[in-house]
């Protein structure tokens, strides 16, 4: 029972790494923690789900469709509520506000759409699974796990090694400064809300086929635990967010296997205070000098 | 300018209060000259329950209408006073007070939800004035006076029901439990948990959930399959239910699931597809029942309104049915009306066999539907 317990803690860990990696990563850019991330996760997963059962498009297809479309969302998300504040100079805590508002409109807006009831979310990878003795591992399972380490890995490239990562990091070290030496920073930033955005669309699709459902509330709770991980690894450095995400889903399930399945979300939250008063930047961050 | 608010504030209150009274008077004139019966329903017909004061509004209609054509109660024709409590306690509480003083009104059919319903109780209980209530199932609503009446099985009722279904239909000895941390699912749970063990089962799990929130049932069932149960019992709504039996096919286990009325909704079957195949649940009413006072009904309904009629309309078709059936016994006067309710013995409706139990709270026969091939099916 064990093991059994640890590959679930593990599977629904890496779906938290999945969503953690976009909220990290926009956190990494432009310091702003993003609470829209949940809502536009699930907005992803309707978006290919309505693709695929209204238009009948196929998986693969509506997959990437709805990504770009659920990318196409975050720039708009960013030019709408967050870039006029970021013109008059708002403090932070404005613009953050700003995106929990978004996430309660888009969680109305695909309520009123598309119906409040949860949606049956069609299994389209059924790979089966492997058995080794009592033990089951699906593929599905294995698939969102690697997923979650090659968007790390790929995030990680394009911020070390491309021109436009470099003109994040510049634009995350100082936007001023990062104008004056002419980097586009209007585009750097709807870049990186594209990016954000699309990594929430994947997570949620992933999601979706894995629980086999979507409903539009799944974000709110899917986003809190995806931050806490966030956290938990240390914010804005991306091997944290997997790191993170696993802690709390292992937790999780064991605390609700264990002990209660009423203590899960107290266990799991628990963990992450302890951490944090130990270790105020989480378990990978390292002190970032503030800027002054 | 707050000051013309708190002006024209006043002035729509006292223009409300005049309507009102104006209205509660023409209704006493134009029936008492007419000698109807009049019997009230009262329910949703606009806000967001809107749908299920329709349904009362059509299937009472239609009692109302059957009963006319075969020569009403004693010659008298039945009216209908069709009332708005737009499922909000204060309105309820409005359209109780002009129940109560229109003279004419000898029962209520209604509220629908319990909030509507409990709020107008203390109203309808101070006047005397029957509220025969299709579908509140709040246990403290009967509790609130000896005039209120329910048409629906409370998790009392319906526990034990569920629970002979377990242990005798399906065999259960080991039985766990998977419930909702709500009201609701704690006394569906108690209530099961009660009976089970009362019928010689076993309680091997209990496991809790919080609803909407949990969505990862994973630790839960790898927890049970170590108790290996002979039977899952669900207090769950269709949502839940649905991811159970889908994970637990993931997870390769496979026990047979059993539920509650709760779960006969059509969207589990589109939710969950093959995972839930062999679910058992019980119902009150299911439209596949080769009954002929439900294929009457049916039908009857279908041709006023063509359209299905649904468990609403099958309950508040056989709530305005049991509330005539006491007029006639008793006349139109409003005590005598609730003496002879309450004593209606196995009343044949399309919601079941039907009688009260001590605290007017409805005991009703229920059928057991099976999930095969895709469907609800009846099982003998």
């Amino acid at each position: 029972m064990f093991f059994q317990q640890l590959i679930n803690g593990l599977t629904l860990g890496s779906t938290y790494a999945l969503t953690a990696v976009g909220y990290t990563m926009v956190f990494g850019i432009l310091e702003l923690v993003n609470f829209s991330h949940g809502a536009v996760y699930m907005f992803g997963a309707f978006v290919v789900l309505m693709l695929m059962t209204a238009l009948k498009l196929n998986f693969m297809l509506a997959f990437v469709i709805g990504v770009i479309i659920t990318g196409l969302l975050g720039i708009t998300i960013d030019k709408i509520c967050l870039f006029p504040l970021r013109k008059k100079k708002a403090p932070k805590v404005a613009s953050l506000i700003s995106t929990i508002g978004v996430s309660i409109f888009i969680q109305n807006l695909v309520m009123l759409v598309w119906g409040s009831e949860t949606k049956n979310f069609p299994l389209v990878l059924n790979l089966g699974s492997i058995n080794i003795g009592s033990l089951k591992i699906s593929y599905l399972q294995i698939i969102i796990m690697m997923i979650a380490v090659v968007l790390m890995a790929a995030l990680t490239i394009i911020i070390r090694k491309t021109k436009i990562g470099k003109a994040m990091r510049a634009t995350a070290q100082n936007m001023e400064a990062a104008k004056l030496m002419g980097v586009n920073v209007n585009f750097v930033i709807s870049f990186t809300f594209f990016l954000g955005a699309s990594l929430a669309a994947v997570a949620g699709v992933l999601v979706g086929m894995y629980y086999q459902s979507v409903d539009p509330m799944m974000g709110f709770m899917a986003g809190l635990k995806a931050f806490a991980a966030a956290v938990l690894g240390g914010i804005g450095v991306l091997p944290g967010a997997i790191l993170g995400g696993l802690i709390i889903g292992v937790s999780e399930i064991l605390a609700a296997g264990y002990i209660h399945a009423g203590f899960r979300d107290a266990i799991a939250f628990g963990i992450l205070i302890a951490v944090l008063i130990i270790r105020p930047t989480g378990l990978l961050g390292k002190k970032v000098q503030k800027k002054v | 300018m707050k000051r013309y608010f708190s002006l024209i504030a006043i002035l729509i209150t006292f223009a409300l209060i005049f309507t009102g009274c104006t209205d509660t008077g023409n209704d006493t004139q134009d029936t008492a000259k007419d000698g109807e019966i009049t019997i009230a329903v009262a329910c949703p017909l606009t806000g967001d329950y809107a749908q299920y004061g329709e349904a009362f509004k059509r299937a009472t209609a239609l009692k109302v209408k059957e009963v006319n054509e075969n020569g009403g109660i004693d010659g008298k024709k039945i009216k209908i006073e069709l009332m708005d409590d737009k499922n909000d306690p204060k309105e309820a509480t409005n359209v109780a007070q002009r129940l109560v003083s229109n003279k004419n009104v000898v029962g209520v059919v209604g509220h629908f939800s319990s909030t509507a319903c409990l709020a107008a109780a203390p109203v309808y209980q101070k006047a005397g004035l029957v509220e025969f209530s299709p579908t509140s199932s709040h246990p403290d609503f009967t509790k609130q006076g000896t005039y209120m009446f329910r048409n629906i099985n409370t998790q009392e009722i319906e526990g034990p029901i569920v629970a002979d279904m377990v242990v005798n239909r399906m065999k259960g000895k080991k039985i766990a439990v998977i419930y909702i941390n709500n009201d609701w699912g704690i006394t569906a749970k108690d209530n099961f948990i009660k009976a089970a063990e009362k019928l010689g089962a076993e309680i091997v799990a209990e496991e809790m959930f919080i609803g909407s929130q949990t969505k990862d049932f994973t630790p839960t069932l790898t927890k049970i399959n170590e108790q290996k149960p002979d039977v899952i019992f669900l207090a769950a709504f269709y949502s839940e239910t649905g991811m159970i039996a889908q994970q637990m096919k993931q997870l390769g286990y496979d026990y047979p699931i059993a539920g509650l009325s709760s779960l006969f909704n059509e969207e589990l079957l589109k939710l969950a597809g093959d995972a839930v195949e062999g679910i058992n649940l019980p119902t009150n009413f299911f439209p596949g029942d080769p009954n002929p006072v439900v294929t009457d009904f049916l039908s009857a309904y279908e041709k006023e309104y063509g359209a299905e009629p649904d468990q609403f309309a099958a309950v508040a078709y056989d709530t305005m049915g049991m509330m005539i059936e006491a007029i006639k016994k008793a006349g139109p006067d409003r005590a005598a009306i609730r003496e002879e309710l309450a004593k209606i013995k196995d009343y044949n409706g399309v919601t079941g066999i039907i009688t009260f139990n001590e605290n007017r709270d409805v005991v009703k026969t229920m059928k057991i539907l099976e999930i095969k091939d895709g469907k609800f099916q009846l099982v003998d």
